[in-house]
């Protein structure tokens, strides 16, 4: 199409058309600004620039006293340019492109009935746009979601985040899918009739595109589900950490059963002890000998001194035989005592301290007389009723009612 | 009986019998080598006069030795095994919990994530609540840190958690750690307890966050 068919009406169109793109350019920072954040700010605008903006309706005023926002059709163009994932809009509505495209060939076809050429034209070319649009949607929808699968949803930081994303997503994807199956190709071939051109446009290119839409659909989906599987399996562990570890909190005492005597212990507890296998130097083989011997070369000189055995003490075991001799001795010496008692002939009585002083034995008094009590005691019982031990006592003094042995006499039971 | 050698597996035999969990982590290569049935078949044989046999936890992401026979005597040490691992059930599953918070990550450490004990001191050294809780975790006795030193109840976490499989140190020199599978290993063990005792830990269905908030 050349300019010179085109009438005034298009003409003014353009031009209006790129004096209001070129606004969106020469106020790049303020619009970016009214993305980035709720409002447009005022400063830096003339009253000219501003009123331009509004009658481009590239901002717009939702109240009176209410700031200056963008409109939504900027505030898409602008995700969409810088792939704003968070805010970028997926479009499925197809039914109304459909019915856009229905309209148009059948306006296409009243013109061409008319031999009216440049109305078909013009026609044609607003289908062609009209199927580019519906293509694109497609399109558009389908990149967005690769990008947000690539990025596993990056643009938001928390799990819950991700996966009410990836639920959204899915749901495009359901809508977008939904949206194929509205275009009827059967409807599409009849509505085009014999008509080339439309055929190509209508049918051949678009149902190549389609299909590869429907391919890349399906192939989002499928990784949609399993990067949700995977959100989820990651929701489940952290829910079980967090509330396994506050059930264990709330009941400190908590023992599980003893699954190690169930008849079947459940294979995961089954971690057998472990083992060592140790190995040490053998001298049963001679090709190792070498090596055993560069070993023992190697082997570091221990640093303590040497400790010289006659350092050693032997005193206390010695201490230690000369109490139990003289223990035995004053047992042996005790024994001779009553083997006297038993083969003197008189039945009176023998005083044990008596006894000691006239053996001239060196035995202290108190300790001879404790011997020959537990002496006594030591006897079995039938033996101890033959003797008749007799103890002196008095008390330890007036006011202490603690007897004390003075002396033990012996003799035996008559 | 499978006619593989068992040669070259001495290493991974010693590290099995040892009582170590193989992971994809720990070691790639033995991990592999552990999922290819023949092999698997070869050393169960190898260990059967040992009584022993080789396992995996549930999804397969470690391999363990595992009793053959289940006597008294194993079934004594299991018991034992069982009561330590109740015991430091919580302290692991804190210390899960804190990491995940102090890092601000948006799930529970995973196998190969890596660690650095630099960045979690990094974090607690501002963030008073969690410097309590780093103490807290620390001077439990599975943790058993004896310092009052942020730097040194975090060094002593780490080495007891390396000690126990859980953390494996690439290079002894760096303080970097890896994650190995027997985290996954852990929390199959925390879903077998809580599904046997019913008990009232849910994992699933909607948002807990918001109630526990």
């Amino acid at each position: 199409m050349n300019e010179a068919e085109t009438p005034g009406l298009e003409s003014r169109l353009i031009t209006t058309g790129v004096e209001r793109l070129a606004l969106l350019g020469r106020h790049a920072e303020s619009l970016m600004q009214g993305y980035a954040n709720d409002q447009v700010p005022l400063e830096g605008l003339s009253h000219t620039a501003l009123r331009k903006l509004l009658s481009a309706r590239i901002v717009w005023r939702p109240d009176e006293q209410g700031g200056l926002k963008l409109t939504p059709k900027v505030r898409e163009l602008i995700a969409e340019m810088v792939s704003d994932e968070a805010r970028r809009h997926v479009n499925a509505d197809v039914a109304e492109a459909l019915e856009l495209i229905r309209s148009l060939i059948q306006s296409y076809r009243d013109s061409s009935s008319r031999g009216d050429y440049w109305q078909q034209e013009q026609q044609l070319l607003r289908l062609r746009q009209a199927v580019d649009d519906m293509n694109g949607r497609f399109a558009d929808a389908i990149d967005s979601l690769w990008q947000r699968l690539n990025s596993d949803f990056g643009f938001v930081s928390q799990l819950n985040d991700k996966v009410r994303e990836n639920d959204r997503a899915q749901k495009q994807v359901v809508r977008l899918l939904d949206g194929l199956a509205l275009i009827d190709f059967d409807e599409l071939i009849e509505l085009v009739g014999s008509d080339g051109t439309l055929r190509k446009v209508l049918i051949s290119q678009l149902q190549q595109q389609l299909s590869q839409h429907y391919t890349s659909l399906r192939e989002v989906q499928h990784r949609l589900i399993e990067l949700m599987a995977r959100f989820r399996r990651m929701q489940a562990r952290s829910r079980l950490v967090s509330g396994m570890a506050a059930f264990l909190r709330e009941h400190p005492g908590f023992t599980p059963g003893n699954y190690a005597r169930r008849s079947e212990v459940p294979a995961l507890f089954n971690h057998a002890a472990p083992l060592t296998a140790a190995g040490a130097v053998a001298l049963d083989r001679a090709q190792d000998m070498p090596t055993l011997s560069a070993l023992l070369e190697n082997v570091p000189t221990p640093l303590r001194a040497a400790q010289s055995i006659t350092a050693a003490r032997p005193a206390e075991h010695v201490e230690d035989t000369l109490i139990a001799a003289r223990q035995q001795a004053l047992k042996d010496d005790v024994e001779t005592f009553y083997l006297n008692v038993v083969d003197r002939a008189e039945q009176t009585p023998i005083s044990a301290l008596d006894y000691l002083n006239q053996s001239e034995l060196q035995w202290p008094p108190e300790i001879w007389l404790f011997q020959v009590i537990a002496e006594h005691q030591g006897l079995p019982h039938s033996e101890q009723r033959a003797f008749h031990l007799h103890q002196q006592e008095e008390r330890a003094s007036a006011y202490n009612d603690v007897k004390l042995i003075r002396d033990v006499s012996l003799g035996l039971a008559v | 009986m499978s006619d593989i050698s068992l040669l070259p597996h001495g290493p991974l035999l010693e590290r099995l019998l040892a009582g170590e969990f193989i992971c994809a982590v720990s070691d790639e290569s033995a991990f592999k080598r552990l999922q290819d049935d023949d092999t698997r078949e070869a050393i169960d044989s190898y260990l059967r006069p040992l009584n022993r046999r080789v396992a995996s936890s549930q999804e397969e992401g470690v391999y363990f030795l595992a009793w053959r026979q289940l006597d008294d005597t194993a079934r004594d040490q299991l018991a034992r095994q069982l009561g330590d691992t109740v015991h430091s059930l919580l302290p692991l599953l804190e210390w899960l919990q804190l990491v995940q918070e102090a890092l601000g990550r948006d799930s529970v450490l995973s196998p190969g994530d890596v660690l650095k004990p630099g960045e979690l001191q990094a974090k607690s050294e501002d963030n008073p609540s969690l410097r309590e809780r780093i103490e807290r975790l620390a001077t439990d006795s599975f943790f058993g840190s004896q310092s009052d030193q942020l730097d040194a109840q975090v060094k002593q976490v780490f080495k007891r958690l390396r000690e126990h499989g859980y953390l494996l140190q690439p290079h002894a020199d760096r303080q970097v750690f890896l994650v190995t599978g027997k985290v996954d290993y852990l929390l199959e063990l925390v879903r077998f307890i809580r599904d046997e005792e019913h008990l009232p830990v849910d994992d699933e269905g909607e948002d807990t966050q918001e109630a526990l908030l």
